[in-house]
């Protein structure tokens, strides 16, 4: 029951998404060309963008064992911040520069990060690895507050933009090539399902339950990682879909990944769908960045969830 | 509330000069002291006797209009962003203007400094307040704000009647220019307007609205912007906020093609797909100056050129 | 041929920066159905070699085999349906019902994806049965009293269907009557059921008296090992745990009391 509630409102999530925007709902050649083209990919890229988020974070949350985790914990979206606006100051050009760029810079974000969390023994520690997110992600931010300050590129200034996230520039391009992208990586945290519950009950226990430790996290970490890389790459940073999605379906869904997984990608793409629309109706023509609708509406929810939690 | 925030309507901007001549000496007769207390543009008052000898100007704006109005000599320290006329570039530079080094301000020995009319200046202007360096503030975001800020400038650098006179031609010529255009008279010969979107970045899509002098370089220029219903200056917006107004016309600020008109996404936009796209470049783009007018005539010519080749294609 | 399921020889770990090694020259075996008690203070190495014996940790010296076969060759799952682990403390990061924790105990024979099947459902059941833990199947396990969470973990242990089980210091968190309840499970499953025990326990004086064969370390050698009649001697005792003991029997088997101050002699 509950999972048709959940398709239902992916489904009025995208129609609505297809139905509303400046130029109408006409069925004249124009119209119909602006829905084709510009309506439908942003709508599926704000879903499967929000589905990855929220599968993302509901498996770190699990990885590093903190209900608090989230897809940009491990300092990518620093890395990623730090590509867009040194590929700007260095004024690089070509109609991809933003997302490779931010696809790069995260790349090196999530080595960095990996190197740092690899212990003594090869094992990777997660607490290592949180620790090391923080510092990666504090180091990016500085070096581009170093790069704003010397450098005289007026344009600069839109890297800020950017980062807050957008769906604006979505084409059918950039829908299929984050779809086919994102499937390697999503499906190997699906397949991993099992592994992840085990994992919640700490490494040793989930070692005498049969789990590959070692191997599940780096597979997690490096799926998890990959995946967030290419949602900045694609939209910016957007936050708290990763973090409070999951929380809102263990409240539904209990915690066995098996469940958990498909439902967080499908409240998360209808999330963020929801907000994409809101992001450009509410002041059209002007419009806001998502991540500030997701901030102003996952705010007054994770207080909520925070509430329920501590019962 | 300053003496110079009488803004005339647009109408006969000589008729006022005996009125400001009666205000600022009303001004001073109510003042104690004998110095020429002026106000700038935030209300703050200038503590300087004018003229200024040494100026550092921190907007490129206030910059190019010092030069413009004979006081160019009196410019002893600059913004790195100033740029017009090439005579400022002889002057040191002190840096970023916005939150700027108090140090190399200082270091010029200044009796003024000029800020861009901001509130992240205050904190430098109260702390020049407590050096005792004089500081004025002067917005010039708007083509009215020249003129005003022109005879602003000129009181303070001892260049009054040139200043004045370049401010007085420059607001006549905005007068009949505005005119013009309600009368239709400037309009070209197809009936309607043509629509202008002004696209400032494609990832997210920034357009220029209302709030921007640019809006008011293109109508004067003949046409209109297809976002002035925009207050802001410049605004986050959609690609298909874009097609769904259906501009005549995109102008863009650098040089050539820009590189985003070859995405699919965009080719929603008809002056995209049309390739319908004018690309304008230079200081005089930036911000308002005496070169306005210039600023407009290239506009215009640009557009008249676009235009041209549209109905070219149309036979 | 009935082959050991655990047996070790010559074990040697040292940690990094450790002064002595924490296990030195043990051996250890293991036989079907029996129910083998390891003793000894604090810091003699018990948990340490049970996670040699389970390969947690990997031996500088010494050999360990699982069902006759090296522990090398085992991959994680295979492992884990031939033995399960109880260890000394656990704590799940979100909020599970008593039965999906149980349900965990059959991942290892479960598939990657798909529900869990009947025989799975069965043996979750009939495992929770047998550590009474069956009528708070629908508790959250963060409601669960010590001992109740402890139980699960043993019924969660018994849904693997191990040949073996190892459990350390089960009865940590367990009062009188479910302690016995654990010792006589664990009998039980070694007698009838033939499935072996290795018991990590502080209480001598039960394992003396449930396990067919007691190990007791000292400082991470082997003290003594046999019947309880060969472990439970007094010079042995007070010179491992360092404190006055007197030897008494109790229905034939040998029990020790420690003794206070003012009992010395």
């Amino acid at each position: 029951m509950k999972w048709v509630v959940l398709g239902a409102s992916a489904a009025l999530a995208l129609l609505t998404a297809v139905a509303v925007g400046p130029a109408g709902f006409a069925v004249d050649p124009v119209t119909l060309a602006i829905i084709r083209d510009l309506r439908v990919p942003r709508a599926l890229l704000a879903f499967l963008v929000g589905g990855s988020l929220a599968v993302t974070g509901s498996a770190l949350q699990a990885l590093v064992r903190n209900p608090l985790a989230d897809p940009y914990l491990l300092g990518l979206s620093g890395g990623a911040g730090l590509g867009v606006v040194a590929a700007i100051a260095l004024h690089l050009g070509g109609p991809w520069i933003l997302p490779a760029s931010a696809f790069l810079g995260a790349l090196a974000a999530i080595v960095v990060v990996y190197r740092l969390g690899v212990v003594t023994g090869a094992v990777l520690d997660t607490r290592v690895l949180l620790f090391s997110g923080v510092v990666v992600g504090a180091f990016a931010a500085a070096m581009m507050g170093a790069i704003m300050a010397l450098s005289p590129a007026a344009e600069l200034r839109n890297a800020f933009v950017w980062l807050l996230g957008g769906f604006g520039s979505a084409s059918w391009q950039s829908v299929s090539v984050f779809a086919a992208y994102a499937a390697l990586p999503v499906t190997l945290i699906y397949l991993a399902a099992r592994s992840l519950d085990l994992l919640t009950l700490g490494e040793e226990p989930a070692q005498y339950l049969g789990a590959e430790v070692e191997r599940t996290k780096r597979l997690v970490y490096g799926a998890a990682s990959l995946l967030t890389a290419a949602a900045v790459a694609v939209s910016g940073t957007i936050g708290f879909v990763g973090l409070v999605v999951p929380h809102a379906i263990r409240l539904v869904w209990g915690h066995l990944h098996r469940t958990l997984l498909p439902a967080a990608f499908l409240l998360g793409g209808t999330l963020l769908v929801f907000a994409d629309a809101l992001a450009r109706t509410v002041f059209a023509p002007v419009e806001l960045p998502v991540g500030v609708v997701t901030a102003l509406a996952g705010v007054p929810v994770f207080v909520l969830l925070v509430r329920r939690w501590s019962r | 509330m300053s003496v110079l925030a009488f803004r005339p309507p647009g109408r006969g901007t000589a008729a006022c000069f005996p009125l400001l001549a009666a205000g600022i000496v009303a001004c001073t007769a109510r003042e104690a002291p004998l110095a020429d207390r002026l106000q700038d543009d935030l209300g703050h008052i200038v503590a300087l006797e004018p003229p200024a000898r040494r100026i550092v100007s921190l907007s490129p704006s206030t910059t190019e209009l010092l030069f413009a109005i004979g006081a160019g000599s009196s410019v002893v320290g600059r913004t790195r962003w100033c740029d017009f006329p090439p005579e400022a570039l002889a002057v040191p530079s002190v840096g970023d203007g916005l939150g700027p080094n108090l140090e190399l301000v200082l270091s010029r020995t200044p009796d003024l400094v000029i800020f861009y009319a901001s509130a992240a200046n205050q904190a430098a202007i109260a702390r020049l307040d407590d050096l005792g360096i004089a500081s004025a503030s002067v917005r010039l975001d708007r083509l009215d704000d020249v003129p005003l800020a022109a005879r602003m400038l000129g009181r303070l650098t001892g260049t009054g009647p040139r200043a004045d006179s370049l401010a007085a031609q420059f607001a006549e010529r905005l007068d009949s220019a505005r005119a013009a255009r309600r009368g239709g008279v400037g309009s070209r010969s197809l009936d309607r307007v043509r629509g202008v979107a002004v696209v400032a970045w494609d990832n997210p899509p920034m357009v220029i609205g209302a709030g921007s002098f640019l809006t008011e370089l293109v109508e004067l220029a003949g046409a209109r912007n297809v976002f002035d219903d925009v207050a802001l200056a410049s605004a986050q917006t959609g690609i298909e906020a874009i097609a769904a107004r259906d501009p005549d016309v995109l102008l863009i600020l650098g040089d050539g093609l820009p590189a985003f008109a070859q995405r699919p996404e965009w080719q929603t936009v008809g002056a995209v797909r049309r390739r319908d796209l004018v690309a304008v470049q230079g200081s005089e783009f930036e911000r308002p100056t005496f070169r306005s007018f210039e600023a407009v005539l290239t506009l215009r010519e640009a557009l008249r050129r676009s235009e041209a080749r549209a109905r070219g294609r149309a036979q | 041929m009935v082959s050991l399921i655990l047996e070790a020889r010559g074990l040697v770990f040292r940690y990094a920066g450790a002064a002595r090694s924490a296990v030195e020259d043990v051996d250890l075996s293991l036989g079907p159905g029996e129910l083998l008690a390891l003793v000894g203070p604090n810091g003699s190495g018990k948990t340490t070699l049970l996670r040699l014996m389970l390969g947690t940790l990997v031996p500088q010296r010494g050999v360990v085999a699982v069902l006759g076969r090296p522990l090398a060759a085992w991959d994680r799952r295979e492992l884990a349906r031939a033995i399960g682990v109880v260890v000394q403390r656990e704590e799940a990061t979100f909020p599970l019902r008593a039965r999906e924790a149980a349900m965990m105990g059959r991942y290892p024979h479960m598939g990657p994806l798909g529900a869990p099947a009947t025989r799975d459902q069965e043996a979750v059941d009939r495992a929770l049965e047998r550590c009474d833990v069956a009528s708070l199947s629908d508790r959250w396990v963060g409601t669960l009293s010590g001992g109740e969470w402890q139980r699960l973990r043993i019924a969660r242990a018994l849904a693997q269907d191990p040949r073996a089980l190892v459990l350390d210091e089960p009865t940590a968190n367990l009062d009188v009557a479910h302690e016995m309840e654990l010792f006589e499970l664990a009998a039980h499953l070694a007698r009838v059921d033939g499935i072996a025990a290795l018991v990590v326990t502080h209480h001598l004086n039960l394992a003396a008296r449930y396990a067919d064969r007691l190990m007791v370390l000292h400082r991470g050698r082997v003290a003594a090992a046999g019947s309880a009649a060969d472990v439970i001697r007094r010079e042995l005792l007070e010179s491992v745990f360092g404190w006055p003991v007197e030897v008494t029997s109790w229905h034939g088997t040998p029990q020790f009391i420690p003794l206070k101050r003012s009992e010395e002699t």
